[in-house]
């Protein structure tokens, strides 16, 4: 591969287009950006450019985003800790549009019991006040894995390379407190098409003890019908 | 865009159904596949959320941040190798465009405006218009570009230079552009 050396001044202009198209190879970027430094023709030029790239989007055919993307992020944002989801009811399970359930996955073996390995948790943030815990959880009857983050009294579970629920049915997270039996959320999830989901769970999880995640039917279920596929265990 | 930051989901609705069309429209045109768009953009605005928003007037219009989010998530997506076979630059034959008697008023002002930008980047020599397209729906270097078309680096930085410039006088300021 042909490279050619980073411009000096006499042609900078060229690697201004470049950069606001993000076309430089990221050793020729940080160049430039350190020629930046000293070339105010380039400054302007770069912002000049940037402005045209800042209108390409545009050149797009335009789409109105599908109905069902967009349901499907604002119930993410919904279920996730924030001010409008601390003001918010409980929500009643909710059925969720077919797209979202449709590809059979699952095996029929989740009837193991599920051992409650806490592999570790992290202070990423250690001095704040708003601390992230992380802790790892179990994955069992499936690929892939999950995490739980805790900040503040509130958690999001982070699963990746997790099937798609079978034809019909969905994620359900539960929180269990002590020896009571665990207690259904709203957060009904599936996953994008890497097996990939970020689920806020729903209310502060002080006093909480087990966060788990089982297969229901569409909609949800008020008792978990199946062996948890995910459980992190807080205390 | 304090109050998205605030993590008021009524405030992110409302930045949702502002942008959320054009957001999906450039990663479609980036991803040529509809799922892998979707996948896209749900990246990119849970991580806005999530992230607090963090957007500043510095950057720009809201909209320039955010579309710049969605086009960061595609080359991401495209680094990942998630749609390696679906990067077409070309978004003709795409279904499900907004028919015209189904807009709405800004929808209409949107198509105008997205109008003006595609016959300015339209009207590029070839040459110049292919170039400015691999790099910014592609996501290709300018090394990249010069290898698949046979070309010096110096001659694709050439022409997106060229090209760009060509396209700044085509709209005027850009930034009455994109509001």
């Amino acid at each position: 591969m042909t490279r050619d050396p980073v411009s000096e001044d006499r042609d900078c202009g060229a690697d201004a287009a470049a950069c606001a198209l993000g076309a430089l190879d990221p050793e020729q970027a940080e160049h430039f950006r350190r020629h930046l430094e000293s070339c105010a023709v380039c400054r302007d030029e770069l912002t000049a450019f940037r402005l045209v790239v800042d209108a390409l989007p545009m050149a797009a055919h335009q789409h109105r985003v599908p109905p069902s993307l967009r349901r499907q992020i604002m119930r993410d944002v919904r279920a996730e800790p924030g001010r409008a989801a601390g003001r918010a009811k409980r929500l009643r399970p909710r059925r969720l549009p077919a797209r979202l359930v449709s590809r059979p996955a699952l095996a029929a073996g989740l009837a193991a019991a599920v051992a409650l390995v806490i592999l570790g948790g992290l202070e990423l943030a250690p001095g704040g006040s708003s601390r992230t815990r992380a802790i790892q959880a179990s994955v069992t009857g499936v690929s892939g894995a999950a995490r739980l983050q805790v900040t503040g009294g509130h958690a999001e579970l982070v699963v990746s390379h997790l099937p798609p629920p079978a034809s019909g049915h969905i994620y359900e997270v539960w929180v269990k407190r002590g020896h009571h039996a665990p207690s259904p959320t709203s957060a009904l999830f599936s996953v994008t098409r890497s097996g990939a989901a970020d689920v806020g769970v729903p209310g502060s999880v002080r006093g909480v003890s087990t966060i788990m995640v089982t297969q229901e039917p569409a909609g949800g279920s008020l008792a978990p019908s199946h062996a948890p596929v995910i459980v992190a265990q807080l205390t | 865009m304090q109050l998205v930051a605030d993590r008021d989901a009524h405030a992110f609705e409302v930045i949702f159904d502002r942008h959320g069309s054009a957001a999906f429209s450039l990663a479609y045109r980036m991803c040529g596949r509809r799922p892998m768009a979707e996948d896209v953009v749900q990246d990119a605005f849970l991580s806005l959320w999530r992230t607090g928003a963090r957007y500043s007037r510095t950057r720009g219009s809201v909209r320039a941040w955010i579309l710049g989010v969605v086009h960061n998530r595609a080359i991401d997506a495209f680094r990942r190798g998630a749609v390696k076979e679906s990067r077409d630059v070309s978004d003709d034959g795409i279904a499900e465009r907004m028919e015209a008697s189904e807009r709405t008023e800004a929808e209409v002002a949107t198509r105008a405006e997205a109008q003006e930008v595609r016959t300015a980047l339209g009207e590029l020599p070839a040459e110049q218009r292919g170039v400015i397209e691999l790099a910014y729906f592609g996501g290709f270097t300018h090394t990249q570009i010069a290898e698949m078309l046979e070309l010096p680096p110096g001659t694709v930085k050439g022409r997106m230079r060229l090209g760009l410039a060509k396209m700044r006088l085509a709209l005027g300021d850009p930034a009455e552009v994109v509001p």
